[in-house]
């Protein structure tokens, strides 16, 4: 009587072609990348004659210049504060036209995801840019650039949200004859207040670091500010505001962290 | 038989909701008026935007492989992508620093002053955005080299890439770890074969998503002269070149949309049939 | 030998897991532990492999001395104690086998570790821990893949490279069911058998107590409240450890084992 012969040992099966396909893109692009930009550590190694000169510079700042222009730091504040608002409730609107769960008409929905896509995929000094152009050098430009960047964001993260959120509530209201507005104002938005604060609190951060950035171009605040001073190899002055600006994002970010661990 | 019926309790007062509300429609009223903007600059916007909307597509509707239309658009694909490689090797110096980074802030690796001190630093790290980065440090030792702005992201990546890896990492389950320590390996061992494959398509999705946002950071540095889209925006705008502007605008919009959706499908295609995990990613 | 002597261990809260318990299990037996839940069952096991640090007494794992042993001791003497888990412990998203290879994690030096390239030796011996808990041909796949019964049989072909000369199961077959169970069990004591491999295993279903162990340790409050062989214990004993009357919930569903007589409900008045 012959024993039944033992299960034979599997082959090992080679890598999978997507992540072969994914690895040699990644590699190449790297390397391609690195080529292109003539990617080099070399300056850090030679040092710059002039570098220590403003490392001195910046490590003896000008405190007093950070008082000097505090109308640039209440228009950055200001700014964000405005834009975060109006972006937070435009956001609001098109994610819940962005999202198959609260809007239930395919062709609007095709269209806004559409214009978010767009509006998220150009960086917010490209909006600053174009607003610059269109209404002038100020703070409108920079509000009106940061509202259209962050409207994107908003929308995104809440029409996520949106999408995860509990059918049932949503159904029930459907069975008692709720219009699609009666449908979102009592079944969803109660779920999604807290996540929505939340992005809403996010947001304002990204908006005070943009309208910094914004201003570089003209669009008011800050940032308009250190490219002057940097322009004018005011280093001492440069760093002054930067170690400011520092402070108030930290600040912010721990008062952000706190009030979105009690929204959650 | 008896029945014992119980008042009716009170509503609770919508006061301080209302309040809330008033209190914040306030603060923002107050902010505009302080703000001093040329708030009736807006009433003309909508005409500005038909206005610019011709200026700025009129090189759309000439024929793409004449000059000098060709040359534009080859610039403005030449500068978008220069931004993709200069957020590309940036994403992958902050990905590959973000590991350590991000294994000495989890609880569950590293030891509680480790993890303290090591989230301080990410947490100033995130808090200093990428364009001071590469003004303070980087342009006085570089000067206008797009390594420059490669490094200044990659730096600026590690802040947010470490906290999200640390994240992943403390919510682990911590049970094949356990069984990996009673098989006597040794802690290496442990994070190598019990922590990092539960982490890695997830951490991975995290540089993806990082590349996407540095594609866009990176416009801030062009515009300081450090290379990318931003430089071509900032001479084309100035320059008050529309024409051109459009076309730099339209690239800029159609490139990085197609690298959003291509790294959105690898994404999910790592993390694969897994629940995906709704993570802050911020 | 696995020695405990007057072993105590205190929680920082202040409850007792053991309480001065004293026990030798010699090579190769087959233990199986009862009791309720908190009684000490998994707090005696985890005291082998040092997982959970005794405050009294002396334990001692084949001549190693495992309370106050440093941590490069007791990592020592878990490479030759193997452990499976309630919940298999695999990690979901690697294979089959290199979660069998993770049992030669022990002897493997950092960079082999580090980029997996595990010796001939070691592949080989995970192969054949598979070979044995039959299941060699899903060495490939994703171990998430696997039902639950696969998972721990691939869990005990971890512990199985280890080469150990002792083997825990924390309630191995608590979320596995009763064909799978007894499969799971049957697999366990074919072990201790052919490898004379010392198995210790927490079970809160009596009927597999009784039918797979050489000996069973009854422990309720961190005491051991019975010690003997599975013929020894009847109704009586199960309820001097469980200090109530045998219920369903005691014996693998469908079991013909053991034939209960519910006391009345007292909402019947």
């Amino acid at each position: 009587m012959t024993a039944p012969a033992a299960p034979a040992r599997p082959r090992k099966p080679g890598p999978r072609p997507f992540f072969i396909v994914v690895g040699v893109v990644a590699v190449a692009m790297t390397v391609w990348s690195a080529i292109q930009i003539d990617f080099t550590l070399a300056p850090f190694f030679e040092g710059n004659p002039r570098a220590w000169g403003i490392v001195q510079q910046y490590l003896t700042p000008n405190w007093a210049f950070v008082a000097q222009v505090w109308p640039q730091w209440l228009e950055t504040l200001l700014m964000a504060v405005i834009a975060t608002f109006a972006g937070a409730l435009l956001g609001l609107a098109f994610a819940l036209m962005g999202s198959h769960t609260s809007n239930r008409a395919p062709w609007l929905l095709r269209v806004v995801r559409w214009i978010l896509s767009v509006l998220r995929s150009l960086p917010e000094i490209g909006w600053a840019y174009l607003m610059v152009a269109m209404v002038g050098i100020g703070s409108l430009a920079g509000v009106l650039a940061l509202v259209i960047f962050n409207m994107g964001i908003i929308a995104k993260l809440t029409s996520e949200t949106i999408d995860a959120v509990d059918r049932g509530p949503l159904e029930a209201a459907d069975a008692a004859g709720a219009s699609t507005m009666q449908r979102i104002v009592v079944a969803l938005l109660p779920q999604i207040w807290p996540g929505y604060f939340s992005y809403v609190l996010y947001v304002f951060e990204i908006n005070l670091r943009a309208s910094a950035i914004i201003g570089m171009v003209g669009a008011g605040g800050i940032g308009s500010v250190l490219n002057v001073e940097r322009a004018r190899f005011n280093y001492d002055n440069v760093s002054a505001i930067v170690v400011g600006f520092i402070i108030i994002v930290i600040v912010l970010d721990v008062v952000s962290q706190t009030l979105r661990k009690r929204l959650m | 038989m008896s029945t014992v019926t119980s008042a009716r309790p009170a509503a609770p007062s919508k006061l301080p909701a209302t309040i809330t509300f008033v209190a914040v429609a306030a603060v923002v009223i107050a902010c505009a008026v302080a703000l001093r903007a040329d708030w009736l600059a807006l009433l003309e916007l909508p005409e500005r935007i038909v206005t610019y909307a011709r200026l700025l597509t009129e090189g759309f509707w000439a024929n793409p492989f004449a000059d000098p239309q060709r040359d534009w658009w080859a610039v403005a694909f030449d500068f978008m992508f220069d931004s993709l490689y200069i957020a590309w090797i940036g994403t992958l110096i902050g990905a590959i620093l973000s590991v350590p980074f991000g294994f000495a802030a989890a609880r569950n690796v590293a030891p509680q002053w480790l993890v303290w001190i090591t989230r301080t630093v990410l947490n100033v790290i995130r808090a200093i955005p990428e364009f001071i980065l590469a003004i303070v440090f980087l342009l006085p030792l570089f000067g206008f080299h797009p390594a420059a702005g490669a490094l200044a992201l990659g730096i600026g990546s590690v802040g947010t890439l470490g906290k999200l890896t640390s994240e992943a990492l403390e919510d682990l389950k911590p049970g094949p770890v356990e069984a990996l320590r009673a098989t006597g390996a040794s802690g290496i061992a442990v994070l190598r074969w019990g922590m990092l494959p539960q982490v890695m398509p997830e951490i991975i999705s995290f540089w993806l998503y990082r590349f996407e946002v540095n594609i866009r950071a990176g416009a801030i540095l062009g515009m300081l002269g450090l290379g990318g889209i931003g430089f071509l925006f900032d001479q084309l705008f100035n320059g008050r070149e529309w024409a051109r502007a459009g076309i730099a605008l339209l690239v800029t919009v159609v490139v990085t949309i197609i690298v959003d959706q291509l790294s959105a499908a690898v994404r999910h295609r790592i993390i694969g049939a897994e629940q995906f995990t709704h993570r802050e990613v911020f | 030998m696995i020695r405990f002597d007057d072993v105590s261990v205190t929680y920082p809260t202040g409850t007792r897991g053991l309480d001065g318990v004293t026990l030798e299990i010699p090579d190769g037996q087959f233990v199986v532990v009862v009791g309720l839940s908190g009684a000490g069952k998994s707090t005696l096991i985890r005291t082998i492999n040092g997982i959970v640090r005794t405050s009294a007494g002396a334990l001692e794992v084949d001549g190693f001395r495992v309370d106050g042993a440093s941590n490069r001791g007791l990592r020592e003497l878990r490479s030759r104690v193997g452990m499976i888990f309630q919940s298999f412990n695999l990690v979901s998203r690697s294979t089959v086998l290199n979660n069998v290879l993770t049992g030669r994690l022990h002897s493997t030096p950092w960079w082999r570790a580090l980029f997996g390239w595990w010796r001939k030796a070691d592949t080989e011996l995970a192969f054949q821990s598979l070979e044995r808990v039959g299941i060699v041909e899903k060495a490939y796949n994703r171990a998430s893949a696997l039902s639950g019964g696969q998972q721990q049989r691939v869990a005990i072909a971890r512990a199985l490279a280890q080469e150990p000369s002792v083997i825990l199961a924390d309630e191995p077959v608590a979320s596995l069911d009763p064909p799978t169970a007894n499969m799971v069990m049957r697999d366990l004591q074919r072990i201790n058998r052919e490898l004379g491999i010392t198995v210790v295993v927490n079970l809160h279903f009596l009927d597999l107590a009784t039918t797979y162990a050489d000996r069973i340790i009854g422990m309720r409050a961190g005491k051991v409240v019975f010690d003997g062989t599975a013929a020894e214990t009847d109704d009586a004993v199960f309820e001097q450890i469980y200090g109530r009357a045998l219920s369903a919930e005691d014996v693998l569903p469908g079991s013909a084992a053991v034939q209960i007589d519910l006391p009345d409900s007292p909402a019947d008045a």
